[in-house]
């Protein structure tokens, strides 16, 4: 736990949402960017689902920091992920069944997730609470931000609905649906695409 | 202190007992809606496989279920009685599918020769492919299919196959949900069937 400067939140904010965004910069979380982008609504949970488990989970470690073994914080750190999880597992199936029967394992498996664990290792372990619930906030927005892009053109060009409206033009028979799109496959084409479109960006953006 | 070996078993076991108790509690809380909403699930999956019945209002769907519906022990069918009469089977199916159990209804007519409707309460298909069973597209296909006699009552064909009148095209991209879903409803039907033909409910 060696003390690091204090990052300005302004700072925690684009990282988590930009500069070092969890999807096309760590390439961290693919597996579920892979399996729950086909329909949009889906996608919206798991990403509210994932954000919340995340912040608050770097919280929770950053509040035991002082006292967690460092030989043993990656048992504790699972231990408090899948206690998150469980809980929004339990508040999906009792309020919300329907999703809950939607999302399936996926939520489940949100505790697998790289950029929790992630998160935590990198900077909850050593920073105080606020910033830690802040950069998990972020980094899990972040993530969210590339799902639902990858959602929404995996949706629209399969589907030809946005959140299961049909959408003009897209849903008519002028538009032969892209079945391979909510399919498997489809998801690494726009997974591919979404980072060659970012990184590009993010290139040009440090040249000038 | 921090160092010492015993302290992370200590530290570790502490951490446990604290999280697992707020989950037992939290459990316990939400066990009731939990167990309600799987009963309203399945009520509701009886009440779709008959077009009567299907466009009951979520709230009026408990009382038609108690009021029309009684469990047959002998076949483990549903019996539709909408005005004391029998009108009607809906029959449980339930099996593996590509990712858990998936546990579904199937309405079957009075002279057990007809589908009319299936719906399922239960699968964790994978969402957008084996998961849109669930779909009126996919489940509409069944209303008025026949039940064939013989090994395979039911057939789930891929789209490119023509149908025979006890036979309905699968989704394509998922091959593995249909395949073993035709299965699992082969294996219900042919059960029921068997059931019913060593008795069967009074009517």
């Amino acid at each position: 736990m060696s003390p690091q400067p204090a990052k300005p939140m302004k700072d925690l904010v684009a990282d988590g949402l930009w500069r070092d965004n969890p999807i096309f910069r760590q390439v961290l979380g693919i597996c579920s960017t892979l399996a729950v982008t086909n329909v949009v609504l889906n996608t919206v949970v798991m990403c509210t689902s994932l954000t919340l488990v995340t912040a608050i989970s770097c919280m929770t470690v950053s509040l035991l920091r002082h006292w967690t073994p460092r030989n043993i914080r990656m048992m504790v750190q699972t231990l408090i992920i899948a206690f998150y999880v469980i809980i929004v597992d339990l508040i999906l199936k009792a309020y919300w069944p329907e999703m809950s029967r939607n999302l399936g394992p996926y939520v489940g498996l949100i505790i697998t997730n790289c950029i929790i664990m992630g998160r935590c290792e990198a900077f909850a372990g050593s920073n105080p609470p606020a910033p830690s619930f802040v950069d998990g906030l972020f980094s899990g927005l972040g993530y969210s931000l590339i799902l639902v892009a990858i959602s929404v053109v995996r949706e629209l060009l399969g589907m030809g609905t946005i959140l299961g409206f049909a959408m003009p033009y897209f849903s008519s028979d002028l538009w032969d649906k892209w079945v391979i799109m909510v399919m498997p496959p489809g998801a690494f084409f726009t997974l591919a695409c979404m980072i060659w479109l970012c990184r590009s960006i993010k290139k040009k953006e440090a040249k000038s | 202190m921090k160092n010492k070996p015993f302290f992370a078993v200590v530290y570790m076991f502490i951490v446990t007992a604290f999280f697992s108790s707020i989950l037992i509690l939290f459990a316990q809380l939400t066990r009731e809606r939990v167990e309600a909403n799987k009963q309203l699930a399945f009520e509701k999956a009886v009440l779709a496989v008959f077009p009567e019945t299907a466009g009951v209002e979520k709230k009026n769907i408990h009382t038609v279920f108690v009021e029309q519906f009684t469990e047959d022990k002998t076949s483990g069918a549903w019996l539709w009685k909408p005005s004391g009469k029998l009108s009607g089977y809906a029959v449980p199916i339930e099996g593996k599918g590509f990712w858990a159990s998936i546990k579904g209804i199937v309405g079957v007519t009075i002279d057990r020769q007809t589908i009319t409707g299936i719906a399922f309460y239960e699968q964790s298909e994978t969402p957008g492919l084996g998961a849109r069973i669930v779909e009126p597209d996919f489940c509409g296909q069944f209303v008025d299919r026949k039940i064939a006699a013989g090994d395979s009552p039911i057939g789930i064909k891929p789209p490119s196959e023509t149908l025979k009148d006890n036979q309905v095209h699968a989704i394509t991209g998922a091959t593995q949900t249909c395949v073993r879903l035709e299965i699992l409803m082969n294996d219900g039907l042919k059960q029921w069937q068997q059931s019913m033909s060593n008795g069967g409910p009074q009517q």
